[in-house]
């Protein structure tokens, strides 16, 4: 390890040669296509991506130093009155859970959220910067971006840096001039339109529930249900999902969230023949051998 | 890749599972049963390893075959999937494992109840309402979970089926095409098409 | 991920007063798919004798079903019941016997002897016996385990207090690791007898 870190002191550190930048320079920040001052110091080699990949570990399966955490359930649809976005909120390290209280949207602004999966840092960092990308484009342009353009732009974000190494499969949802928007955007680069999708390890399961009951002409009580229903039995499904429902809804006048719903009670909520009690009542009887 | 799921009421089963064979990229068949009939009341239904699947269940069909007739009674669906899981567990550790995913439905005449029995390729075993191999179960247990009861009847049963079918065909990027559905009851084992459910 | 996390498990087994308490989780997963929360992982050998098995859920089946021979034989040749002690020793050897092709599961047992002592013991899966006057975990949270026992667990606890303090290790312990839970199951021996409970604990 000192041995890495003497390398990397002793060598000029390489910088990521963004297309049509003017600048360069290990400390310089550069204006790249998009006009956001980012720089990222690469290790010097050849492959600088494949050195980073060695200390990354992207699928939970190495004993790295940067995990990446894994493990997440989250679904959006659009339906007659706008788009629900939910998601769990676990977040573990190996079998760890180390939160279960992780906010997995990210309000870009009061008309458009992000979700997370993937890399927790990775997704945080690239919609926070969108979150700028759009402000400027308000005050450019004296009007509110559209989800579309919004979700272009992460998505030539990240395009940037594939192959070095992010994880990220977010979903950005607003309403625009156009009514309501929903995009998938994740770190392959990869960006879609659509009225359904989930991300996440639990997504197969919340696929199931959604696709079986979604409508698009819903009302909010029905279509808050159906979000429910997906993200809970997904907890229940997948070790890596868990610990409460977070639900937005996004209409015309911007976001709104509901109030979290713990998922360790929707069970006995959703099952009412499942009597237990974990409180000693009345003394222990004993049962004679 | 295989579709294999199964279903279990108060005093039925449903099993299904596909009927395709691939091999390589090349589809070779489009109408295999993979199921194994036991006993009169017990179904076996069998996934995994090319070979495997057939090697496997025919010497565990001789054997219960075998037990039937020298003692001039059927195993229950309990002894027969701790029988079979046994041998899988023994295969386990032998020089030339079974790869193959098994779920055992049955009706036990003697309980008058229905039981069905989930034991994946290094024999696990578990005895369940509803259960599924492979990939499908990453769809299909959400919707099993959301739509079962204890109290399930056989029409219920097979419209869950139905909802399943749909869900493979829309989220699976295999496309199944037919299935092979079983029932186990009280009346023994009969297939149904799938233009019955 | 290690062939012993493949399908989850949370055991624990505590020695109070006169009495011992032994506990675990419901899950069966195959990695993360969670397929039964329904699944036994402790298993009565006597009547004050129990043991529980957390590892390889294949292996969890085949070992319970060899003691059980091996101890049916003991009691027809002996013609008493087995001490845990005794057990533990017969569990041991049975495991060092595939000492280079091991059962993958690290048993606890937990029982009270002749004269109503608690005995508890755990096991590595080539049968190293640890033997511990307090408590014993096993399984993919026995790190949070080790944790919930070392600050919950207090000498001399009787059969009440006892079942409080290993149900709360135990769903505390679970709710921090992903691969067990899904309810659990509590037996407490006293020499009067056996209670069982189940726990109502997070299903996510």
């Amino acid at each position: 390890m000192n041995r890495f870190v003497e390398q990397l002191a002793a060598n000029d550190v390489a910088e990521l040669g963004m297309p049509g930048s003017l600048l360069a320079g290990p400390t310089a920040a550069m204006a790249g296509p998009t006009g956001h001052g980012l720089s990222f110091e690469l290790a010097a080699g050849n492959n600088p991506a494949e050195f980073a990949q060695h200390f990354i570990d992207a699928k939970s399966e190495k004993d790295s130093l940067i995990k990446i955490a894994h493990g997440t359930t989250t679904l959006a649809f659009k339906f007659r009155e706008g788009v629900m976005v939910a998601t769990d909120s676990r977040a573990t390290s190996g079998n760890v859970i180390a939160s279960q209280t992780v906010k997995k949207v990210i309000e870009i602004n009061p008309y458009l959220l992000g979700t997370m999966a993937g890399g927790a840092a990775d997704c945080s960092f690239w919609e926070r910067v969108l979150g700028m990308e759009c402000r400027l484009h308000e005050l450019r342009n004296k009007k509110r971006i559209s989800v579309a353009a919004a979700s272009k732009l992460l998505a030539n974000l990240v395009y940037r840096y594939k192959g070095m190494g992010l994880s990220m499969g977010t979903m950005v949802a607003g309403w625009d001039e156009k009514g309501p928007g929903l995009y998938y955007v994740d770190s392959d680069g990869q960006r879609l339109a659509n009225d359904i999708f989930s991300v996440g390890s639990g997504s197969t399961f919340a696929y199931g529930v959604l696709d079986s009951h979604y409508r698009y002409d819903m009302d909010i009580e029905e279509a808050r249900d159906v979000a429910r229903r997906a993200i809970y039995h997904a907890t229940h499904r997948d070790a890596y999902s868990g610990g409460v429902v977070r639900m937005y809804l996004v209409q015309r006048d911007g976001w709104v969230p509901y109030p979290l719903e713990d998922v360790g009670d929707l069970y006995y909520q959703y099952h009412p023949e499942v009597q237990l009690t974990n409180r000693t009542e009345s003394p222990l009887t004993v049962v004679p051998a | 890749m295989d579709a294999q799921f199964a279903i279990s009421g108060r005093d039925f089963v449903i099993s299904v599972t596909d009927k395709g064979v691939a091999r390589s990229i090349v589809k070779m068949k489009h109408n295999e049963d993979k199921t194994w009939q036991l006993s009169s009341h017990t179904l076996m239904s069998v996934s995994g390893e090319a070979g495997d699947t057939a090697n496997f269940s025919e010497y565990i069909q001789g054997n219960v075959r075998l037990y039937s007739m020298r003692n001039s009674q059927d195993l229950s669906p309990s002894e027969l999937a701790n029988f079979i899981r046994g041998e899988l567990a023994a295969a386990l550790r032998s020089r030339s494992p079974s790869q193959v995913n098994l779920l055992v439905a049955g009706y036990d005449k003697g309980k008058d109840e229905a039981a069905l029995y989930w034991i994946d390729y290094l024999s696990a075993m578990a005895k369940v309402p509803f259960a599924a191999h492979g990939y499908c179960g990453y769809f299909l247990y959400s919707v099993m979970d959301r739509e079962y009861t204890p109290e399930i009847t056989l029409e219920e049963a097979k419209a869950l089926i139905k909802k399943c079918f749909e869900v493979l065909k829309t989220r699976f990027i295999v496309d199944f095409a037919n299935y092979t559905i079983k029932v186990v009851d009280r009346n023994g084992t009969h297939e149904i098409r799938q233009d019955e459910l | 991920m290690s062939i012993m996390q493949y399908n989850g498990s949370a055991i624990v087994a505590m020695a109070g007063k006169g009495c011992v308490a032994i506990a675990a989780d419901k899950r069966l997963g195959q990695r993360a798919l969670t397929v039964d929360t329904e699944f036994q992982k402790v298993f009565p050998i006597t009547d004050r004798t129990y043991i529980g098995l957390p590892g390889l859920a294949t292996d969890v089946k085949t070992l319970y079903d060899r003691f059980r021979m091996r101890v049916n034989l003991y009691k027809h040749n002996e013609e008493r019941t087995i001490e845990p002690k005794t057990f533990s020793h017969l569990v041991s050897h049975m495991l060092y016997e595939r000492r280079f092709g091991p059962y993958f599961v690290e048993p606890v047992v937990a029982g009270l002897d002749k004269n109503d002592e608690p005995y508890i013991c755990g096991m590595d899966l080539i049968g190293c016996i640890n033997f511990a006057k307090d408590f014993i975990v096993g399984g993919t949270a026995s790190d949070n385990l080790y944790g919930m026992c070392e600050s919950l667990w207090e000498p001399e606890l009787g059969p009440e207090d006892l079942f409080e303090t290993i149900s709360q290790a135990l769903l505390n312990a679970v709710d921090r690791d992903a691969l067990s839970g899904w309810g659990a199951v509590v037996h407490i021996i006293t020499p009067e007898g056996v209670i069982t409970r189940d726990l109502k604990g997070r299903m996510d």
